[in-house]
């Protein structure tokens, strides 16, 4: 597991969290990718961050509106901040021991557990168990913005796969067309959105 | 290693008994064609059938109308396609058998003590599972279902389309009921005909006659379409086949033939002319008229008959007043005497005339030549009566009624006393009836003997080949009587039912005998094979012969020479 802390749990339900972190982390954070929560000793839970929200406070509001702000007080703001960033993770499985299962993991993580990025391993590891089942657990909310999610987290996943299993992104692109071929709206925007994708230009 | 026609093409994905198979192709579409003959492996069975459609299908509409290769990337544009668009095969299933476990597994050694002989064939009764793989029929599959060529009863007609595997005709089976060649003018009839009868003259289980209309069987000949040579089949099997030669002269294009038929006239039936009725636009008093002949003449009736005159009368005395009669070898005599319609019969008496000019019907022949035929043929020889120049219609219609009637006539006697106990069993003899739709339509099939033949004389040891383009015209009693039918490619959809007439799985072949390549490639079904199956036919050629007969075929030994020769 990787040693950096992203952040620490707001909330949680079994489907996924919302983890405050702090401005500082702002940089590693990134949509798309995918995150661990220790559960306890033998479980640990697997997610995708889908969102991430930067909420405003009284002080902030302010200072968006003053005319000619020091940077230093922009600095101040940021670093010493009282409102977090609020990153919302879904959850897409979890591991038992060495055993890793795209199912929903038994209860949700406590409050404050830290959150963790996934390693190039652990990725490797999760996205290549079973036959892409966890694709389902992103598929299943119609509000997510599913075809943004899935190329963020194809392109992510295909840029670390590409050294071990170069077959992996064709091979999970071939899986949301069979399970979107019967949405042709929804297929169509992820096919777009997958057309992006360094490998696919 | 699996060889790579072994290889899966596809994978069941629906269908029934009814509706035929649907299979989800993982080819693309252009690697199997209708037609093709497939396998399909599902829990101890093994199924066999025809590919009869290919439909090209969409998991949406829109993932086909729409030609997303030019919005999308190529490789991403490539999935899309694989997992939405598709290409599904109809599959006609025929037969089943029964495979047993896999032979790795334990429960094998069980089911083969149990069955000691391999399975029969089925006829199809249930249906592969939901995914049961698909893959084209290997040589082994084809041997097994219409036999191994090195059998010598299995004679091998052609090739599968698509993998080039020999497909053979059990001649066996072949003659056991009568069977049909059809197609439409240059699909290549004659040449198949050539073919399945050389099998049937090197195969020597079985003599034939050949009713050679157009004089194309017996002696080589230039080939109308290509200009080359084609080989006669005298050429080929020498004093196996007779050629006999319509009439006195009885050259066949300057060349001799090996004997001459001339016909009595005291051969010629009452019912032989009843039958050209069509031909000769005879009146429906005919019947009368003959039947008053034959009371009185017998089976002198044709010869006198052809000796009256129309219309010739004499003057005589009578009650003092000189008065014009009719003449004693008058027609209008012979009718008052015999109390028939007079003007009937000198209607009959014109319309015959075309008859009576026959130069073959003779008072008395030379030699008895149908009674040579019918010997050439006990004996076990082959005979192609050639019509010569005779080439009309009535010609053809007289002399092979005739002919056929006599054989039928010796075959019943022959074995009827092979039944008895009295007599050898009778050669099983076949009758190659060209341009049959004018022997076997609807109003001649009841008078003539080739209908019975199609029908009932199977238990007389006799059969018929009819060879025609028109099917349609034929009787569908005798259509639905043929055993083994072989048709290339046909036009007409009246032709086209006709040929599939009383065939289960008829609705999914008519679209496939209609596409057939005019030349070469024929749809063979029917009774006398296991199941249908489209093949490309043999090519005559040198290579065919020298595959039929050896590379030494032409050249025989002086020993061989005589034996035929009969010393």
């Amino acid at each position: 597991m990787s040693q950096i802390e992203i952040g620490r749990l707001l909330r949680a339900s079994t489907t996924g969290c919302v983890v405050g972190c702090k401005v500082a982390n702002h940089s590693v954070l990134s949509f798309g990718e995918m995150v661990v929560v220790p559960l306890d000793e033998k479980i640990t839970i697997y997610g995708l961050i889908y969102e991430i929200n930067i909420d405003d406070d009284g002080l902030v509001r302010q200072l968006a509106t003053a005319e000619n702000i020091n940077p230093a007080v922009i600095e101040d703001n940021r670093v010493n901040r009282s409102v977090p960033l609020e990153v919302s993770a879904l959850f897409l499985g979890h591991s038992q021991g060495v055993k890793i299962l795209h199912s929903l993991p038994p209860r949700p993580p406590l409050s404050l557990d830290a959150i963790y990025p996934l390693t190039e391993t652990q990725v490797i590891e999760f996205t290549r168990a079973g036959h892409f089942g966890y694709f389902r657990h992103i598929l299943r909310d119609p509000d997510l913005p599913i075809a943004e999610i899935l190329s963020a987290h194809i392109r992510n996943v295909a840029s670390v796969q590409a050294k071990h299993h170069p077959e992996w992104i064709q091979d999970a692109t071939r899986e949301i067309i069979t399970l979107l071929r019967d949405d042709y709206a929804t297929l169509n925007s992820v096919l777009n959105a997958l057309a992006d994708i360094d490998q696919y230009k | 290693m699996t060889e790579p026609d072994q290889e899966s093409i596809g994978y069941i994905v629906g269908g029934g008994l009814k509706d035929n198979l649907r299979v989800r192709l993982t080819l693309p579409p252009q690697k199997v064609q209708e037609g093709a003959f497939v396998v399909i492996e599902s829990g101890d069975w093994q199924f066999y059938g025809l590919t009869t459609d290919l439909q090209l299908g969409s998991t949406d509409p829109r993932f086909a109308d729409e030609q997303s290769e030019q919005r999308l990337p190529v490789e991403l544009a490539s999935l899309l396609h694989g997992q939405t668009l598709y290409t599904n095969l109809e599959i006609l299933p025929a037969l089943m058998r029964e495979r047993g476990p896999d032979p790795a597994s334990p429960d094998y050694q069980a089911w083969r003590d149990a069955h000691q002989d391999d399975p029969p064939l089925l006829p199809i009764k249930t249906i592969p599972s939901h995914h049961a793989p698909v893959r084209l029929a290997g040589a082994a599959d084809v041997a097994d279902i219409f036999g191994k060529p090195e059998k010598k009863e299995n004679f091998p007609i052609g090739t599968t389309r698509e993998q080039d595997h020999p497909v053979c005709l059990n001649l066996d089976k072949f003659v056991q009921r009568s069977s049909g060649i059809f197609g439409a003018t240059g699909t290549g009839k004659s040449y198949l005909t050539r073919i399945i009868l050389s099998g049937l003259i090197h195969y020597d289980k079985t003599s034939t006659l050949i009713l050679d209309m157009h004089n194309e069987y017996g002696l080589d000949d230039t080939s109308t379409d290509t200009n080359q040579r084609v080989i006669g089949l005298k050429s080929r099997f020498h004093s196996k086949v007779r050629i006999v030669g319509l009439g006195r002269e009885g050259s066949i294009r300057g060349q001799n033939s090996d004997f001459n038929l001339e016909i009595s006239e005291d051969d010629i039936r009452t019912a032989d002319i009843e039958m050209l009725i069509s031909e000769l636009n005879l009146r429906e008093t005919t019947p009368a008229s003959l039947e008053g002949l034959y009371q009185s003449f017998r089976d002198k009736w044709f010869h006198e008959f052809k000796a009256m005159q129309i219309g010739s009368e004499i003057e005589m005395e009578r009650d003092g007043k000189r008065m014009k009669v009719p003449a004693p070898d008058s027609v209008a005599a012979w009718a008052n005497q015999a109390g028939v319609n007079v003007t009937a019969a000198e209607g009959l008496r014109g319309k015959m005339n075309r008859v009576f000019d026959l130069p073959y019907i003779v008072e008395k022949p030379a030699a008895n030549g149908l009674d040579e035929i019918i010997k050439c043929l006990e004996a076990g020889m082959h005979v192609i009566l050639s019509f010569g120049s005779h080439e009309s219609d009535l010609d053809y219609l007289l002399v092979s009624n005739l002919l056929t009637r006599r054989i039928r006539e010796t075959w019943e006697r022959k074995t009827n006393q092979f039944r008895s106990g009295k007599g050898n069993e009778p050669r099983p003899l076949v009758i190659v009836v060209e341009e049959a739709h004018k022997l076997l339509n609807r109003e001649m099939a009841a008078q003539t003997a080739f209908a019975s033949i199609a029908r009932e004389m199977r238990k007389y040891y006799v059969t018929l080949l009819i060879i025609d383009q028109r099917p349609s015209q034929i009787y569908d009693e005798v259509m639905s009587q043929l055993g083994t039918r072989v048709s290339g490619w046909l036009g007409d959809e009246d032709d086209i039912r006709a040929v599939l007439a009383g065939l289960a799985g008829r609705d999914a072949l008519r679209g496939m005998l209609a596409r057939l390549q005019p030349k070469e490639e024929v749809l063979m079904l029917g009774w006398g094979v296991p199941m249908p199956i489209l093949i490309r036919s043999r090519r005559y050629d040198d290579k065919f012969w020298e595959e039929l007969l050896g590379k030494k075929s032409s050249v025989k030994s002086e020993s061989q020479l005589k034996k035929e020769l009969g010393f």
